[in-house]
């Protein structure tokens, strides 16, 4: 499978997951974009040397990801595009930050080592929070929480229908690379020739098909304001659950709790 | 390109989020008087393009790797600068979500290095005064959109890659020197740039020989080129390597100069306007609590600045133990997870 | 010519697509794949071209199909889309079907040769040099299947080959079909058209073969067609009122 079918196929496992039921896809999905945004703020707000005080945020996501019965596998898999970039940022660190911060036995573990943890960890967490956040809601409900929190309705009702075209964008420029492979043998991609014209005639078509979608929606009466889905209003375990995790949060941040419960142990 | 959301701290991003979010209101508020609802259809399916657009490889000649798609330059050419920011965000914010390819709070970033420059720059600085000035009068108008697209790609790239390292750096996240950062980033992001704009004029020179009234600022009745194709990258070729040569060198030589530490300390700044900037952004009502609680929060900026305290080094034992503990109650609640869904399943089955 | 040995594929490891596969074709034979929406008909056309890759074992023309395999294979079966738009973005016609035998190695003259002897022998010379942007859906149709016949496969696959086309188009897509010579397999829900162009029709359903058989065997037995959501075809059917 290549590219574009295996993107193609993630976008509509995520559909899946995000249409099931469980206490976390009911939560309120203006709550749940906060938290999340809040959790990810809060993660990458912890110093670059405390790996440990950043240990025990990771409970959000593998509770969370618990209670909604989503694989995490499916989450470490995405890790593939956001670790390299990472990597690449961290990696320098250890060779540049010698302050020696701890010693284990003989070894001494320098700063840049455990910054370079840190970074990684605030990667993973923060790519964690977020899958959970469009596992757990659908596409439209995340647009209605935008709008309530008045983010312009052109572009949620762009992001609406962005959403939609491309999956058959995707289908369309899939089955044109097969059949631009079926005839070019051991070409890993678009020679020179067809720069152009392979994208070129995809955009004069769906600029067609922009102009038919157009007309559909006119004929259907559209005036510019899409119909969101439409949201309740915030239910108190929507407030007790925002209340009790930005307490956490917070919590975490100012209190290195693994820290402590180490401390119970070592003296 | 895009920003994870690690390498930045939470007032360089917020910061960014508000400089992307007034640039989003403007662009909605100038496209209002223009008919927005008229273009939708066009922008979501464009962008959609685009987006599909970007997974496909396209061999370079006689290189063996493979070059993408530059988004920006592509849907300004062909939305204009407004309409073109607004997908392009779309395009981020669906990446960032769904793709992981960036991230939920580093999306401002995303938008401002590579929406922001991509068409408002790529717009008013190049597209508009290469198809319209009458300096370029002469040329042909394949020249013109291939001299347009290649040198926006360049420019536009450049100032995107060096603000990821602002941003980055201004986060204190790497302890890479803010000059040696910028000598890898700005060649590498010359040579995508390069590639990207040869690929968006390959795709903008046919949608002009096809349909040139997709374009924009391109009038139809304008001659066809008397530059060849070959001429036309000669050219190009040429100033491309003496602005990027130049752009580089001054890049790589200058910011030693400017205090590494400097970017350090701007953050009290950052985080001190950032209130103020979320206020306008419209997080307003019942988020109003919570943002609040963001700007209480990110008013003390943890201070990067003290490696090898003490107290650093003395919790670390207890710390390692304790995030063993951590790591250990994670482990229990996923098997309990597991078990729990399982048995749920055994008793519907 | 073709052969599958027990494929099976899915997408998700899960729900197979297809399941347990078997079957092959002669050489020189017209098959039709007939089956409803989501039985695996195009699965089973794009496990033959290498583009998805399943458990079990495919054989064309003696050779099995893997990665090294892959672009030999892929020289002997050419696949004509059901859009055709998806299969030609070159910008001419003629840059479109110099596109595969160029790739494949030929000389520029070999191919302009080539390229005029499909056009004659499909008699639509004068679509040589036409924008593939503005030409009909009749004549894209026809244009598409110059394209895959100037690689010159020896097995052609075919997707929906006569949707979307008018009553004459069609009977000319068909009586093109009918004159090639190639191996051809063929999906479609136009049961009329394999009536016409296939000895023999494989029945697939939820990703099993149902029923392998020549053509009268199956597309005559109504109970069968109407068991797996088809029915006769048309032409079979007689007026409507004398039929029930």
């Amino acid at each position: 499978m290549d590219q574009i079918t295996r993107a193609h196929v993630e976008l509509r496992e995520m559909d899946a997951l995000a249409a099931e039921d469980s206490p976390v896809h009911r939560l309120h999905p203006l709550c749940k974009l906060l938290v999340t945004v809040f959790y990810i703020a809060a993660v990458v707000s912890f110093p670059k040397y405390d790996f440990s005080a950043l240990a025990v945020m990771v409970l959000y996501p593998v509770l969370l990801f618990q209670a909604a019965g989503i694989p995490v596998g499916l989450c470490f898999y995405r890790l593939r595009i956001v670790l390299p970039l990472v990597c690449a940022v961290g990696l320098v660190n250890p060779f540049l930050d010698h302050t020696p911060l701890l010693r284990l036995g003989g070894l001494t573990v320098t700063g840049g080592w455990v910054s370079m943890v840190t970074l990684m960890m605030k990667g993973v967490f923060s790519l964690m929070a977020s899958f959970l956040l469009i596992a757990t809601t659908p596409m439209d409900s995340i647009c209605a929480a935008l709008r309530k929190l008045h983010v312009p309705g052109i572009l949620v009702t762009l992001l609406l229908l962005t959403y939609r075209y491309i999956g058959v964008l995707m289908e369309q420029v899939a089955v044109m690379t097969d059949a631009y492979r079926l005839r070019a043998p051991g070409q890993k991609g678009l020679h020179i020739s067809a720069w152009g014209s392979f994208l070129g005639q995809l955009l004069l078509r769906s600029m067609d098909r922009a102009e038919e979608l157009y007309g559909s929606m006119q004929l259907r009466g559209f005036r510019g304001e899409y119909h969101y889905a439409r949201l309740d209003g915030l239910k108190w375990k929507d407030w007790v659950f925002g209340a009790v995790c930005l307490g956490l949060f917070a919590a975490a941040r100012w209190v290195n709790i693994p820290a402590l419960l180490g401390s119970l142990f070592v003296r | 390109m895009h920003m994870a959301d690690a390498l930045l701290a939470p007032a360089v991003a917020a910061t960014m989020y508000a400089a992307s979010a007034v640039t989003v209101g403007a662009s909605v508020r100038t496209l209002k008087k223009d008919e927005a609802t008229e273009k939708l259809p066009t922008m979501a399916v464009t962008s959609a393009l685009v987006f599909a657009g970007q997974m496909i490889n396209y061999t370079i000649p006689g290189t063996g790797s493979s070059g993408h798609l530059c988004g920006g330059m592509l849907l300004t050419a062909l939305l204009g600068p407004q309409a073109g920011f607004l997908s392009m965000t779309v395009i981020l914010a669906i990446q960032a979500l769904f793709f992981a390819d960036g991230g939920l709070l580093a999306l401002g970033a995303n938008c401002w290095n590579m929406a922001f420059y991509g068409c408002f720059v790529g717009y008013y600085l190049l597209w508009r005064p290469i198809m319209t000035g009458k300096l370029f009068g002469r040329l042909g108008m394949r020249t013109k959109i291939i001299l347009a697209s290649v040198l926006g790609c360049v420019i536009t790239l450049q100032l995107g890659a060096f603000s990821v390292v602002l941003e980055t750096s201004a986060s204190g996240i790497t302890e890479l020197p803010f000059g040696a950062f910028v000598g890898v980033m700005q060649p590498i992001h010359l040579a995508i740039g390069l590639v990207e704009g040869l690929i968006t004029s390959a795709v903008l020179v046919f949608v002009y020989e096809a349909r040139p009234e997709l374009l924009m600022d391109v009038s139809a009745q304008a001659g066809r080129g008397r530059c060849s194709l070959k001429t036309t990258l000669v050219i190009l070729a040429v100033v491309v390597a003496i602005v990027g040569g130049g752009l580089s060198l001054f890049a790589s030589s200058n910011p030693d100069g400017l205090e590494w530490s400097m970017f350090g300390n701007s953050e009290a700044g950052y985080s001190e306007n950032m209130g103020l900037d979320e206020e306008d952004y419209g997080v307003s009502s019942g988020a109003a609590e919570v943002a609040g609680s963001i700007q209480e929060k990110t008013a003390f900026l943890p201070d990067y600045g003290f490696a090898g305290s003490d107290s650093v080094v003395g919790t670390s034992v207890s710390g390692l133990l304790g995030s063993a503990i951590v790591a250990a109650v994670v482990a229990v609640i996923c098997m309990g997870g597991g078990f729990f869904r399982r048995k749920k399943a055994g008793a519907k089955a | 010519m073709i052969e599958f040995r027990n494929v099976s594929f899915s997408y998700d490891r899960q729900q197979p697509v297809v399941e347990g596969l078997s079957f092959s074709i002669r050489k020189g034979e017209s098959v039709g794949l007939i089956g409803a929406n989501g039985a695996g008909k195009s699965t089973i056309m794009k496990l033959l071209l290498g583009l998805l890759s399943g458990d079990g074992q495919i054989l064309v023309d003696g050779l099995e199909l893997n990665k090294k395999n892959l672009a030999a294979v892929r020289q002997k079966i050419g696949f004509v889309l059901q859009d055709s738009d998806n299969q030609m973005f070159m910008p001419t016609v003629y840059e479109d079907m110099c596109f595969g035998p160029l790739n494949y190695g030929l000389s520029r003259e070999e191919t302009d040769a080539r390229v005029d002897a499909v056009l004659k022998s499909l008699g639509i010379e004068k679509l040589k040099h036409c924008y593939n942007h503005k030409i009909s859906g009749g004549e894209k149709r026809m244009a598409a299947i110059a394209t895959i016949l100037a690689m010159e496969p020896e097995a052609i696959l075919m997707d929906e080959p006569s949707t979307a086309l008018d009553p004459v188009n069609r009977r000319t897509v068909i009586n093109t079909i009918r004159r090639l010579p190639q191996t051809k397999l063929i999906a479609s829900h136009d049961l009329d058209m394999i009536l016409d162009t296939c000895q023999r029709v494989i029945l697939l359903s939820r990703g099993k073969i149902v029923a392998d058989g020549p053509v009268e065997e199956i597309l005559y037995n109504r109970e069968l067609l109407e068991g797996n959501r088809m029915e006769l075809p048309f032409c079979l059917q007689g007026r409507r009122e004398n039929y029930r």
